[in-house]
């Protein structure tokens, strides 16, 4: 990995890893979702909860899913 | 035993037999709720007097504590690691970023339990106690995750 690449992850993990102000959260938290936006995120919900009807179908599908994606980055 | 082989039912059971006060928080309690998020870490909040017995139920996993209880209650958390990563508040109350003090008992005293299978549960937070533990540290992914829970909760499951 470069220096270069290297001071990249570091600042989107620092920017991920950052506490938002009560004032920033606030006006993220409410600020209306819009009608797709909403609808797309329903409907992920309602099929994962549908495929994975019990919590520990959940959790098992969550620890497959994060092996597939360290073994795929 | 390796991260690799790691059998979460076995340590969920480990843990719930050990008697340890801990909550699963973080985005594994999401997915247990039904949202899906990806995640690698576990994230608990425990009892500050259970640090012991929860190191305890984690020690067959070989999950080792990167700090002594002493150490973890002067820190208020701490981690248990091989190829997984277990993250541990010890805080008998935890402030979120506008303020508000959230205390483990209250949190403790409503929390609900998830069945894993029928000898086996999984205990997290109430839907509002998960909520304000997202308040904790307000980073960008935990406010996604409040509006993933507000949605959950508008569709009457929570």
């Amino acid at each position: 990995m470069s220096a270069d690449h290297a001071e990249r992850l570091a600042r989107i993990a620092a920017e991920a890893e950052r506490s938002c102000s009560p004032d920033a959260a606030a006006a993220y938290l409410t600020a209306p979702m819009s009608e797709s936006e909403r609808n797309d995120a329903l409907a992920l919900i309602r099929w994962f909860r549908r495929r994975y009807p019990s919590a520990a179908e959940r959790l098992a599908y969550v620890r497959r899913a994060h092996r597939r994606w360290r073994r795929d980055r | 035993m390796k991260g690799t082989e790691f059998d979460e039912l076995a340590f969920f059971a480990a843990l719930g037999a050990s008697g340890a006060r801990a909550l699963l928080i973080g985005r594994r309690a999401l997915v247990v709720l039904g949202l899906p998020v990806l995640t690698a870490d576990y994230d608990f909040w425990i009892h500050i007097d259970d640090i012991e017995c929860f190191n305890a139920a984690a020690e067959p996993f070989d999950l080792m504590p990167t700090r002594g209880p002493a150490e973890a209650r002067r820190h208020g958390r701490y981690a248990l690691e091989n190829d997984e990563h277990v993250d541990v508040l010890v805080a008998r109350a935890v402030p979120t970023t506008e303020g508000q003090r959230v205390e483990f008992d209250d949190v403790w005293s409503r929390r609900r339990a998830y069945p894993l299978t029928p000898a086996i549960s999984v205990v997290l937070p109430a839907h509002a106690d998960l909520i304000a533990t997202k308040r904790f540290a307000s980073r960008p992914k935990d406010l996604e995750d409040i509006r993933l829970l507000q949605l959950l909760e508008g569709e009457g499951e929570s």
